[in-house]
């Protein structure tokens, strides 16, 4: 439960690219072919290990469709990662891809980690961008860049933990400030919580010994 | 105020003498004046007088400066005080509430405020207009547009959500507030945010996301917990908000460890009993009970409802909340809402419910919990609403654990054990045949929820005796409760007793047998169904027998003589129709307690005389209705055994069909093998026959040519005979005769030659037929086998072990 950090991720990108999809592979270790359309935000959580450290990783799946765009700026400035999804097989997601970027790096603070993500990966026949191309852009944009498949799993976890690598470097070198809470970013209650536990413990066993009499 | 004339006065001029201007023409002039003057202190001044006029004339003041005064914000951002004159004379033209100054007014309309509203945001660029003053940092004027912000949202919040939500920022400027050191303003903020997330998920996620719970969870604690004042009960009302119908956000809340920080709201210490609770304090708990049961809403999905479950019970919460329910000096509003949420923390959550079981109450002798709760529930000098609760939180506490149920069940079955300890069973049963007719009806419900989905229950319950006076002989519960129906005269008695009854004896044979044997019991009944009396209650009556009426035809054995299947059936067709019967059941569901009863499982009525269908009765009745009048319409196809059946598991009853079939089909396999044995060897038998014919016609074939060759060796001697006639006449006419006999014997043998042959022809015929029949028996017995083996297959899937049966091959 006791956690060092915690970071805040938003999932961002056209609609249909396999954002909540990746969430749910990230967080449930499933994948679910036929997924509704997401309405407005959904939310997940997992923990990770970095360094040794535990760090919970809250996920912000957010609606691709543009009806739904100007709700999901409203969770850019919050969030300490952003995970940019495209699909390989369709080339108008890379396209739209400085739209999305111009819009995050717009209303997110400007430390936050952005990853791009080439999605789908195990639809290699059906490929229209070349992961040369997703380098590219990466490498003119700076950010991240890698190729998943939500399918089969590949690279998912890499994908999110990647991420928060770069985040808990940044932290390392202080270009974070982990005290305000608007990057996204949380200390752990590590203490309290601990406290917190044996407290519930005590409480449970308390109880147990009152079922016994 | 004589300063405030002289302002006026400074400000309008000296007014000509004799003629008091009309408040009209003298907002007319401000207006000019905000709107036209260059100097910043004559906009401001005017700005002043506006808002002071604002609360007695705001037909005027609205109608003819909103447009000038929305210009101020834009314009006059660098004056602080401007603006806030500005937004505060907007905020008065836009209030919900009527002034004191306007009350003798009759020309105001009453929602002006929102006609005023309507019009401020048919622009929405004047939302972002306030939005923005809430950068600034001032406090007038931030606590200004919170205020106008907050009277936006009373009036017309959907509209105001919805342009908010497209606003970049809009919600996590307001969310910075809450982090505002000035508290007024954090206080503002917090009644603004209530506003703004009312109803609307999308905005509710974002504030959430927004730190919304470390925030609202900071200042709680701050304030001092429960004992904190109204700031306390404010965040509690955002959280609430947050949480409320919002799955993602439930999730979330879980997630982040949220249900642990909860804890120290219900923690009251021990040494605070006697000081009591302050009002206060109380819609403070309230409100904390209110964020546990959203989390653990019976409407929210399974797997966050026990997840939730799960770590209030891991967190101590648990255990805090059933500290409260045993403590003393509680208000019994506190007292009764806890008991609602106990159930609620421990509905269909088995550890949980054992916890419940656990917990004793610090009386003497100790008594369990659950005991002491039931003792209020038939005790009729407790609040109806804390009698209600009890028995929710009974029904949780008996909600899907069979366990809890047995041990309810246990209590009343003669035992060994100690006689003089009050036990929950005792209890219910004393409240069934108490005078108190709620005691009844909630006794009745309690046991019912014990039989629900348990049939080893609907047993045990049957054996269950009951001592009516001292002397007599026992009589069972089942026997008592009947008695009871038709003596009851109470309306939601008879109700409860029926709602038992037919939870009872529902896919339970025995029960109804054990019912059909009281006497009187069917008769009530169809009197009951047939009875025309024209009330809403009486209607739900005649429904609720007519449907305990068809449990007793659809789940009969027949084990009762009189009143087997059949004859109950046509007592109902003659008695009462079957017109007449469907349209007496469906009374039942067009009843309005029905209909309330059927919404949520918690009890929602509002006075004791309301109370009469459960929730789980509905349940029981919607999942009926249907097999029932069906049962009785549809003529009877596998008679009585398909019953008990159809309810154990719907398999079994296909499950017995394969069976019989397999058996059938094994019976006419055997039948098939002796036959095709019996021509087998027929045919051999023939095959030898044929042979032996064969063998004798070759011998006779031999013979044949012998003869003829016998007789071409004799007829040349014939031949050369003529020359010595005479001599050789005698001999001729011997060989002649001698020929002759030959030739005879010759056609004869050819004859029978024949006659071989043909009994040859037919013998082969006949083993070709046979051959044939045994090719077709061949292809059948394969046919056979594979049809055998997919009903093995069958049953194996169907979770039954075949025994391999005898191989057919070794049959063949």
């Amino acid at each position: 439960m006791a956690y060092a950090y915690l970071f805040k991720y938003i999932i961002i990108g056209d609609t249909g690219v396999g954002k909540s999809c990746l969430l749910l592979q990230f967080t449930d270790k499933r994948f679910q072919p036929v997924h509704d359309l997401t309405i407005g935000v959904e939310f997940g959580a997992r923990m990770i290990t970095i360094d040794g450290k535990q760090i919970k990783l809250q996920i912000w799946d957010t609606a691709g469709q543009e009806a739904f765009r100007s709700i999901t700026r409203s969770y850019y400035r919050g969030a300490a990662g952003a995970l940019l999804v495209y699909d390989i097989t369709r080339r108008d997601t890379f396209n739209h891809l400085t739209t999305w970027l111009e819009d995050a790096r717009q209303h997110s603070n400007s430390n936050m980690v952005i990853m791009l993500i080439g999605n789908k990966s195990d639809l290699e026949s059906r490929r229209e961008v070349k992961k040369e191309e997703g380098e590219a852009f990466a490498r003119e944009h700076g950010l991240v860049f890698m190729e998943t498949s939500a399918k089969t799993a590949a690279n998912v976890e890499e994908a999110f933990i990647n991420t928060a690598k770069e985040i808990y470097e940044k932290i390392q070198e202080g270009v974070f400030d982990i005290n305000n809470e608007a990057n996204g970013i949380k200390i752990g209650p590590q203490h309290s919580a601990a406290g917190g536990a044996a407290a519930g413990g005590a409480g449970a066993g308390g109880a147990a010994g009152g079922g016994c009499c | 105020m004589d300063f405030f004339k002289s302002g006026l006065k400074t400000v309008l001029g000296a007014p000509e003498a004799g003629q008091q201007p009309s408040a009209g023409e003298t907002v007319e002039r401000l207006v000019n004046r905000v709107e036209n003057s260059t100097l910043l202190e004559d906009r401001r001044d005017a700005c002043r007088a506006l808002k002071a006029m604002s609360r007695k004339y705001r037909v005027e003041v609205g109608a003819q400066g909103m447009g000038t005064l929305r210009q101020v914000l834009e314009l006059d951002r660098a004056d602080n005080e401007t603006i806030n004159y500005a937004l505060d004379t907007l905020n008065n033209i836009m209030s919900p509430a009527q002034f004191e100054e306007e009350e003798e007014n009759p020309n105001i309309p009453m929602n002006i405020g929102e006609q005023f509203t309507e019009m401020f945001i048919k622009d929405h660029n004047n939302i972002q207009l306030v939005l923005d003053l809430l950068d600034e940092y001032d406090f007038r004027v931030r606590l200004s547009a919170v205020q106008l912000l907050t009277s936006l949202l009373t009036n017309r919040s959907k509209d105001i959500q919805e342009i908010i939500l497209v606003k970049p920022m809009g919600v996590s400027k307001m969310m910075d507030l809450l982090g505002d050191t000035r508290e007024v303003i954090r206080n503002e903020t917090l009644l603004l945010l209530i506003k703004l997330t009312k109803g609307n998920a999308n905005i509710q996620k974002i504030v959430a996301f927004e730190n919304a719970f470390d925030r609202l969870f900071e200042i709680v604690s701050s304030e001092g917990y429960s004992d904190g004042g109204i700031i306390v009960e404010d965040c509690l009302l955002l959280m609430l908000n947050l949480l409320k119908n919002n799955s993602s956000n439930i999730h979330f809340f879980k997630e982040g460890n949220y249900i642990q920080k909860m804890l120290p709201m219900f923690q009251t210490p021990d040494d605070a009993e006697d000081l009591g609770w302050s009002p206060q304090k109380v819609s403070n708990v309230h409100c904390m009970l209110q964020i546990v049961r959203t989390l653990v809403s019976p409407s929210n999905a399974v797997q966050i409802i026990s997840s939730c479950q799960k770590i209030m019970k891991y967190a101590g919460l648990l255990d805090s909340l059933c500290n409260i329910l045993m403590a003393s000096g509680v208000p019994a509003d506190i007292l009764t809402e806890t008991i609602n949420t106990v159930g609620e923390v421990v509905r269909g959550e088995v550890n949980n419910q054992d916890f419940l079981g656990n917990v004793m109450a610090p009386s003497n002798p100790p008594r369990p919990a659950i005991v002491v709760l039931l003792m209020s529930m038939v005790n009729e000098k407790q609040p109806f609403s804390l009698r209600c609760a009890v028995l929710y939180c009974f029904q949780c506490y008996l909600y899907r654990n069979e366990m809890s149920q047995a041990s309810l069940v246990q209590t009343l079955l003669p035992s060994s054990s100690d006689v003089s300890s009050l036990t929950s069973g005792q209890l219910l049963c004393g409240g069934l045949f108490s005078s108190d007719v709620l005691s009844n009806w909630f006794s009745a419900v309690a046991l019912m929820h014990a039989l629900t989905e348990n049939a080893a229950q609907k047993e045990q319950l049957l054996r269950v005796l009951l001592a009516t006076n001292i002397g007599s002989s026992p009589v069972s519960l089942l026997h008592q409760c009947t008695l009871l129906l038709q003596q009851s005269t109470k309306v939601q008695a008879k109700v409860a007793l029926l709602m038992l009854l037919s939870q009872w004896m529902s896919y339970c044979p025995s029960a109804v047998s054990a019912f059909l044997k009281v006497p009187g019991g069917v008769g009530y009944l169809v009197n009951q169904t047939c009875s025309n009396e024209h009330d809403d209650n009486e209607y739900l009556l005649q429904g609720l027998s007519a449907f305990l009426l068809a449990i007793c035809i659809h789940f009969n054995d027949d084990s009762v003589e009189n009143y087997s299947k059949d004859s109950l059936k046509q007592l109902l067709l003659k008695r009462i129709g079957m017109e007449t019967f469907s349209g007496k059941l469906s009374e039942v569901t067009k009843h309005e307690s029905y209909n309330k009863a059927a919404k949520h499982p918690q009890l929602r009525v509002k006075a004791p005389g309301e109370i009469l269908i459960d929730y789980e009765f509905c349940k029981l009745f919607k999942s009926l209705e249907g097999v029932l009048v069906e049962s009785l319409t549809v003529k009877r196809e596998n008679g009585v055994e398909s019953l008990p059946e159809s309810r154990a598991s719907p398999s079994s009853g296909a499950l017995e069909q394969y069976k019989s079939l397999i058996r059938q089909q094994d019976a006419r396999l055997q039948e098939l093998t002796q036959q095709l044995d019996g021509l087998l060897r027929q045919n051999t038998q023939l095959q030898s026959a044929l042979n032996d014919s064969l063998a004798s016609n070759s011998h006779l074939k031999d013979e044949n040519t012998l003869l003829k060759a016998q007789v071409s060796a004799a007829t040349p001697l014939n031949h050369q005979a003529p020359a010595p006639p005479s001599q050789d006449d005698a001999k001729a006419k011997e060989y002649e005769a001698k020929v002759q006999h030959l030739a005879n014997e010759v056609a004869k043998l050819t004859n029978e030659l024949s006659l071989a042959q043909e009994a040859k022809k037919t013998a082969t015929e006949e083993l070709e037929k046979l051959k044939k029949d045994q090719e077709d028996l061949l292809v059948l017995l394969v046919d056979q086998d594979a049809k055998l083996n997919e009903y093995k297959m069958r049953l194996i899937s169907l979770g039954q072990t075949v025994d391999e049966p005898p191989s057919e091959e070794d049959l063949t």
